[in-house]
Formats: C-alpha cells, sequence, structure tokens
C-alpha cells in the first residue's frame, strides 16, 4: 500500500481534474485547475523536487490561472443550452474508462516498467550535484552549463511570445470593422 | 613564418570589407566622403601589399579550422606564395588608382556611396582568392567576386542594357561555377581534401591525374576569365562604369581565373592542358580581329582583353603558368591603363564612346594622349616595354611547344593587336575631330589623370626595371626562371613575328584608317568581312540552344510535370484517397469540427502507440 | 514516501493525462479546451520527475523547468488568439468554428 500522503494527494489532483473537466461553469473549471496543480505540485515535494513545486504553484496557479480567469470573465462564455448534457459527460466518462484502463495496463499489469529495476521506493538522496537534489542550486548549474543554449533559446521564445501577444492584441481597425 | 607576415595579410584582407560596410550602412548619402574614404583604403592596402612583397620570402601559411565532417575538414587559411605576392600587389596597387580615378570620373553621379561600397567588396572578394589556401573558400571568393562584379556592371540599373549585361555576366559565370563545385566535389570525394598543400603532395604522390578533375576545375577558369566558350559576357560588361571595367578587365576579375589554374596546376590533365592551349590561341586570334570591327572603344578594349586572355590561357595551356602569371601582371597595368584612359577620353567628350566620332585628342588631351598611346604601344610589345617581356616570352615557348598551330594563331593574335591598337590611335587621336563633343574635349582633372601617368608610364614603360629595382630576387623567382628559359635574340622567331608585326599592323593601320573620315576603312573597303567579325556568332548560338534545345526541353518537362506530379500524382491520389475514405467513414472527416479532428489526431496517436510498444 | 514506486507516479501522471485528453475531446468551450491542454502538460511533466528522481538524475527536472517555460508563452499566445478570435466570431464554442468545412 502506497504512502498515505501520495494517496490523498493523488485522489485531490484526480478530483480537481475531474471537476475541471465535469463542470459547466468556465469558471468552476478555472477553480478545479488550480486544484489539480496545486496537488500536481504537492507531488513534485513528495518526490523531493521542492524548487519545481514552488515553481509549479507560482507560475501555474499563480499567474497562468490568473490570466485564464481574467480572460473567462472578460469573454462572459455563459453556455446556451439549458440543461446539463448528460449524455456527453457519459461518453466522455467511458472514454476515460478505456483509456485508464490502458494506462493501467500499461504501467502496471504490461510490466513495462519494473518494480525491481525502479525500486520500491525512491532511491537514497544524494549529495552529488551532478545527481538528483533537492537544492535549487543543481538546476542553476545545468542551466548555465549543459542546457545554456536552450536556456537562451527559452527567453528568446518568451521574447517571440511577447511580441506575437502585443501583435495580436493590438485593435486592427481594417479586421475589426 | 613569422606572425606579423599572417597579422599583415588579415589586414591586407578584412580593410575593404570594413570599408565597404562602412560605405553601405553610413554613407551612402555622403557620396564624395565615400569616395576619399574607400580610395584612402585602397591605398593602404596597396602599401600593406607592397610590403608583403618585399619582405623576407618564403610561404605565409595561416589556418583556423571552421568544421570537420568526419574526415574533412574545411577551414579558412592564407598561403601566401610567391604568386600570391606578386598578385596581392598587382591587384592591390591597380585598384588602388582605379579609385583614384572613379573619384573624378564618378564626381557627378548620385549613387557615389553605393558605388565605392562596391568597388571595396569586390576588392574583398579578388583578395579572398588570392590569400585562399583552399579550394572551398576561393569558391565561396569566386561567388563574391561574381556577385560584386554583378553589382558594379548593374551600377546604371535603370538602364536596359545595364541591367542585361549584368545578368548575362552572373548567368554565364554560373554556368562556369557549375562546373567548378563539381570539380571541387571530385576533389574531395577522390583525395578527402581541400587544401591546395595537401591536393598539391596527393597529386605529386600519383601518377596520374583524372582528366575529369582538371577539366572540371578548368570549367570556372573558362567563366570567371572569359574564355571560349563562355567569353560572351566580357564584352557586354563594358555596360559598367569605365573604371569598373578597368577593374574587371585589368586587375581583377579575369585575372582571378588565370591565378587560380596556375595555382591549381597541378592538378591539370595534359588533356585538358592541350585544350586550354588551343582554345585559348583561337581565341586571342579571332578576338584581335573582333577588335577591328568595334566602334565603340571599350568594347574594342574589352576584345583585346579576350584577346590577351587567351594568350594568357595560352601559356598557362603550354605548361607555363608562370609565363601566364607574368603577362596577366603586365596586362593589368597596361590595360588598366588603356581603360582609364577611355574613361578619361569618354569624360573629356562628354560621355561619347563612338571612336569614329572622335579624333584630334592629341592636342585637346595632351596626358591622355601620351599615357593611352605608350599603353597600346606595350599592348603592341614594342621592344622593352611591359608587354614585350610577357607576350614574346610566350610566342617563344609556343614556337618550341609541339603544335605549329598553337604559334601560329598566337603569330596571328600579335598582328591582329597591332592592327587594331593603330586603328585606335588613330581614330581617337590623329587627324581632325569629326563631331561636336570632341571638337570640345578637355583634360579631366588631377584625379584620372595622375592614376594614368603613374600607372601608364612608370610602370607600362619602365615595368620591367621597376621590377627588379624594387622586388628581391626571390619573389619573382618563379618569372626570373620562366623567362631565363626562353632565349631572346634576335633571329628568335617571337622577336621576328613581333618585329614583323608591328611594323605591317601598327603602321599599316594607322595609313589604313587615315584614308576614310568619318566612317570605318574597312567597312568601307570590305562590307562583307566587317559584318563577319562584328556579328556575334556565339551570342547566336546560345540564343538557338536557349531557344530550340532548352525551351523544348523544359516544355516537355513542364508537359510531363502537369500529367503525372500533378495530374495523376496530386489530383487522383490525393483526392482520391480522402473521397473513398470519406465516403466509407460517412464524411466524418471534415466536417470542420476541431473536436472532430482532435479525435482523429487522438486515435492516430494512439495507433502509433500500440504500434511502437507492441514492437 | 515510504512505499510509492515509479510505477504509482507514472499510473497518477497516465490518468491525469487522459483526464485531459478527454476534456480535450469532449467539451466544447474553447477555454477548458485549453484548460485540459494545460492539465495534460502538467501530467508530462510529473511523469517527468518521476523518472528524474528514480534515476537519480537532474536533466528530467530541467526538461521540466523548460516545459513549464514554453507552457507559459503557449498560453499567453493561446489566450491572445481566442481573444481575437472572440473579437472577430462572438464566440469561443468550438461548434461554432465550422469555417474549415467549406
Amino acid at each position: 500500500m502506497p504512502d498515505g500522503l501520495f494517496i490523498f494527494f493523488a485522489a485531490l489532483t484526480l478530483g480537481a481534474a475531474l471537476l475541471l473537466v465535469l463542470s459547466r461553469n468556465a469558471v468552476t473549471s478555472a477553480m478545479g485547475m488550480i486544484l489539480a496543480l496545486v496537488g500536481v505540485a504537492a507531488d513534485f515535494f513528495l518526490l523531493d523536487a521542492y524548487f519545481l513545486g514552488v515553481l509549479q504553484v507560482l507560475v501555474y496557479a499563480g499567474a497562468v490561472m490568473v490570466l485564464f480567469l481574467f480572460i473567462i470573465m472578460l469573454l462572459d462564455t455563459e453556455d446556451p443550452t439549458g440543461a446539463y448534457p448528460w449524455k456527453t459527460a457519459a461518453l466522455g466518462l467511458a472514454t476515460f474508462f478505456l483509456l485508464a484502463a490502458g494506462v493501467l495496463w500499461l504501467f502496471h499489469w504490461s510490466g513495462a516498467v519494473s518494480a525491481v529495476k525502479a525500486g520500491a521506493t525512491p532511491p537514497e538522496l544524494s549529495t552529488n550535484p551532478a545527481e538528483f537534489t533537492t537544492a535549487a542550486k543543481s538546476f542553476g548549474r545545468l542551466l548555465y552549463t549543459k542546457y545554456l543554449l536552450p536556456l537562451e533559446i527559452a527567453g528568446f521564445l518568451l521574447l517571440v511570445a511577447l511580441v506575437g501577444v502585443v501583435s495580436l492584441s493590438k485593435d486592427n481597425p481594417e479586421s475589426n470593422a | 613564418m613569422p606572425s606579423d607576415l599572417s597579422s599583415l595579410v588579415h589586414w591586407i584582407l578584412f580593410l575593404p570589407l570594413g570599408a565597404a560596410a562602412l560605405s553601405a550602412l553610413f554613407l551612402r548619402r555622403a557620396g564624395a566622403l565615400a569616395a576619399w574614404f574607400s580610395t584612402a583604403v585602397a591605398f593602404v592596402i596597396a602599401g600593406l601589399a607592397l610590403r608583403l612583397l618585399t619582405s623576407a620570402t618564403g610561404d605565409v601559411t595561416w589556418h583556423v579550422e571552421l568544421a570537420k565532417f568526419g574526415g574533412v575538414s574545411l577551414g579558412f587559411g592564407y598561403l601566401i606564395d610567391a604568386n600570391a605576392r606578386l598578385m596581392l600587389f598587382v591587384v592591390s596597387f591597380v585598384a588602388a588608382w582605379i579609385h583614384l580615378f572613379s573619384v573624378g570620373y564618378m564626381k557627378e553621379d548620385p549613387a557615389r556611396g553605393r558605388f565605392f561600397a562596391g568597388l571595396s567588396i569586390f576588392m574583398f572578394s579578388i583578395l579572398g582568392i588570392v590569400v585562399a589556401d583552399n579550394l572551398l573558400m576561393t569558391f565561396v571568393y569566386w561567388e563574391l567576386v561574381g556577385f560584386s562584379s554583378y553589382m558594379l556592371i548593374a551600377h546604371y540599373f535603370d538602364k536596359d542594357f545595364a541591367a542585361a549585361a549584368s545578368k548575362k555576366a552572373f548567368i554565364t559565370n554560373r554556368v562556369g561555377d557549375l562546373g567548378f563545385i563539381l570539380g571541387i566535389a571530385m576533389c574531395l570525394s577522390l583525395y578527402g581534401t581541400v587544401d591546395f598543400a595537401a591536393l598539391k603532395d596527393h597529386a605529386a604522390a600519383a601518377k596520374t591525374i583524372p582528366v575529369a578533375v582538371g577539366a572540371l576545375l578548368m570549367c570556372g577558369f573558362l567563366g570567371k576569365s572569359a574564355q571560349f566558350p563562355l567569353h560572351v559576357w566580357l564584352t557586354d560588361a563594358m555596360a559598367g562604369p569605365t573604371p569598373v571595367s578597368a577593374l574587371i578587365h585589368a586587375a581583377t576579375m579575369v585575372a582571378a581565373g588565370v591565378y587560380f589554374m596556375a595555382r591549381v596546376s597541378f592538378l591539370l590533365a595534359p588533356e585538358v592542358l592541350h585544350f586550354i592551349a588551343i582554345s585559348g590561341a583561337g581565341m586571342a586570334a579571332l578576338a584581335g580581329l573582333c577588335a577591328l570591327a568595334q566602334t565603340d572603344i571599350k568594347k574594342s578594349l574589352a576584345y583585346s582583353t579576350l584577346a590577351h586572355l587567351g594568350i594568357m590561357g595560352c601559356a598557362l595551356g603550354l605548361g607555363h603558368p608562370e609565363l601566364a602569371l607574368m603577362h596577366m601582371a603586365m596586362h593589368a597595368f597596361f590595360k588598366a591603363t588603356l581603360f582609364l584612359g577611355a574613361g578619361s577620353v569618354i569624360h573629356g567628350c562628354h560621355h561619347e564612346q563612338d571612336m569614329l566620332k572622335m579624333g584630334g585628342l592629341l592636342k585637346k588631351m595632351p596626358l591622355t594622349a601620351a599615357t593611352f598611346i605608350a599603353a597600346t604601344l606595350s599592348n603592341c610589345a614594342v621592344p622593352f616595354l611591359a608587354g614585350w617581356y610577357s607576350k614574346d616570352a610566350i610566342i617563344e615557348a609556343a614556337y618550341h611547344g609541339d603544335h605549329l598551330a598553337i604559334f601560329a594563331f598566337l603569330a596571328l593574335a600579335a598582328l591582329a593587336t597591332c592592327l587594331y591598337s593603330g586603328r585606335m590611335i588613330r581614330l581617337v587621336f590623329l587627324g581632325e575631330a569629326n563631331s561636336e563633343e570632341a571638337s570640345h574635349a578637355h583634360e579631366s582633372p588631377w584625379t584620372m589623370t595622375l592614376p594614368l601617368v603613374v600607372l601608364g608610364l612608370v610602370y607600362s614603360v619602365a615595368g620591367g626595371f621597376l621590377a627588379h629595382a624594387i622586388i628581391p630576387a626571390g619573389s619573382l623567382k618563379p618569372i626570373e626562371h620562366a623567362l631565363g628559359e626562353v632565349s631572346f635574340h634576335l633571329t628568335a622567331p617571337s622577336t621576328i613575328v613581333g618585329l614583323l608585326s608591328l611594323a605591317l599592323g601598327f603602321c599599316g593601320a594607322l595609313k589604313f584608317y587615315g584614308t576614310v573620315r568619318g566612317a570605318d576603312a574597312l567597312q568601307v573597303v570590305s562590307p562583307r568581312t566587317y559584318h563577319l567579325l562584328e556579328h556575334r556568332w556565339m551570342d547566336g548560338l546560345y540564343r538557338w540552344y536557349v531557344d530550340s534545345v532548352q525551351r523544348r526541353v523544359s516544355e516537355f518537362i513542364a508537359f510531363l510535370d502537369l500529367l503525372l506530379i500533378n495530374g495523376v500524382a496530386v489530383r487522383w491520389i490525393g483526392g482520391g484517397v480522402p473521397a473513398v475514405l470519406g465516403y466509407l467513414s460517412g464524411r466524418s472527416f471534415h466536417r470542420g469540427q476541431t473536436r472532430a479532428y482532435a479525435f482523429w489526431i487522438v486515435l492516430g496517436s494512439l495507433f502509433l502507440a500500440w504500434f511502437l510498444i507492441a514492437r | 514516501m515510504e512505499n510509492t514506486s515509479l510505477a504509482h507516479h507514472l499510473i497518477l501522471a497516465g490518468l491525469l493525462f487522459v483526464l485531459g485528453l478527454t476534456g480535450v475531446l469532449v467539451r466544447r468551450n474553447l477555454l477548458v479546451v485549453y484548460m485540459c491542454l494545460e492539465l495534460m502538460l502538467a501530467a508530462a511533466t510529473l511523469a517527468l520527475v518521476a523518472f528524474s528522481r528514480f534515476n537519480r538524475t537532474m536533466d528530467g527536472a530541467v526538461l521540466v523547468f523548460f516545459v513549464i517555460t514554453v507552457a507559459a508563452a503557449e498560453v499567453a499566445v493561446g489566450l491572445a488568439l481566442i481573444v481575437a478570435l472572440f473579437r472577430k466570431r462572438g464566440t469561443v464554442q468550438s461548434d461554432a468554428l465550422t469555417t474549415l468545412r467549406d
């Protein structure tokens, strides 16, 4: 039986994600999304990736979801029809269970992920900076040595996205007539 | 070698690039500033090249590897041997004076900034060819020369003939370059290197060199040096400003091919050499005669250049690359003088280029006339002038060679040279003015006459002596060796041929062309001969080829494309498969619903995942 | 954190991914579809971190860093696109956007 905390957060994450998918109200969906992302961040903590967990909360739950909420409220997307679309929801759940069975088979029964090889518990944490450590320092070391070029490209990508968003959201009088 | 010499080469090579960039970026509006700046840089380069020439002998090598693909290393480097020193100096020196000349000639041109930036980039490209130590770097600069010449010839791009001429030059050169790059690829596949030094070792180790290597590399030479059958662009290139003509014909572009051939002469099989010799000699004779049927002073000079290029090619083919280089150097000096002189005449006559409308300019433009005539005499190989040293040596070498035909062609070329030179002098400088413009001609400003005087008098006349005085013996060893091989004496065939053609041709032309005024004497006496020489047979041949052969083939291919690719592949397969699938799946593929598309994507990736896992 | 093996984390990540996928397939509101896409990305990062932890290497974790960066950029551009779409068509329901059919 796995760790209690893991079960709790896994259930939280999946439940929140279910809320996201099933809710008709976009704001409720966004709330579910935030909760699911916090659950993922908690799982990061359980995996000793503290820095990434913090990052996840800050960037996703903090920045990205606020942006989503803004847009949802700005666009005012009320679902037009009255009754809850039970048929679609049931179809979606059926699809989900089908795919979930595939996932369980792949990771549990197929034997593709060997429990012996990976170990029943995470391996001991090391302080060797070349291996997995909890310190944020080791991110910095890798980012500025081995992954320097991807880092630069990512920075450039952000710049490009910035410019793109500005030009997209500029009021174009011709196309907006 | 001491490292300061290679840093000297850095300066020589990259100064013009910097000057070009600066002019192109900042000085496009400030024409006068750009002109003087470019000229100053050109003179600095000439000084540096002189220093390199007079410095200690021995090869300067410098190399940096840029990329490595398996066993093939591609790099950027210098290989400065005796030939390269000489070439560097000739190119930079002549180009410097042409820059100065351009300052005066282009004074009223509104696009001076662009023009001088073009001159600088041209310098950069040609110097790159000279110093390059491997085939690939040579090829890169080779293309740069093609590009910059395109830009310069098309300086008056709003005129149709200039735009057409630049296109013609560019495309003709591309034809040759195709062979060149195939030759490089062949060198890579055969020897695994493009480095000149390594190639030389390979060539020395191998008993025989494949004919194809030399033949393919020669294609580049044929294009760039305007050898038969790719010579057609050179005469049209006269559409550019006169200093550009001087630069292209005298110092740089055409010389690049000769220099390159001398550099890879160890890769040329005997058959290739033979072809170069025959075609060169033939072209020398033919182009010399064609020069007789041109009334445009620049076109006439262009044919003269073709003739001299033929002579150089002939020397290459006879196995005397040093002689070819020497003739190239001498030719650079006197042909630059001739073109600049022609530019001065055109400038003086208010942009009149027709020789038949000139005349009597000797009194009106004394300095220009004196230098032009001196250079012409050098062109005709009057003994002890610059042209005589190299040209007679080549004719002598041809006499000692295996084929009498080559010698005969060269002798005919010598006669033709004297004929058209005499005609030019007679029409332009002697007699009476034949037009309003010519009668109001005036001497050019000092920026134009000074280069003429320096290049013309000092180097055309005294080139041979001066060279010995300032250049250490080692630097000119190849040339001295070549000169020592062919003996000079009065009864030598070359001397006899030279003096005979001089007496007959030059004096005859002076007399013959004095008989008719305002028209070409040959055209009056024998119109058919004149037409035979004037008509551009090769252009006609190319036109026929493009119209009748190439167009037919391409139309056929276009038809196939329409039928097979567009009709069968795109319409039937591209249109048929989705139609059938859509019919089978109840047209659920193309409903325009985003979710349907997403569904198919998911299905596809699931299938892919299954495929990958099951495998 | 005693008894969780790699498979546990992978199953969680896989279920999250599949849930997001289902959302993309069945939801009509483009904004929700977009959130589901983000959920799929988060699931992928979870798998990456788990692999990274169990293989004692930092590379997977660093990759997560990049995924977060790219996702942030993607959200910005995507939302801008949705806003532009809304301005032009007045709706964000994917069923109404069937111009591609014609």
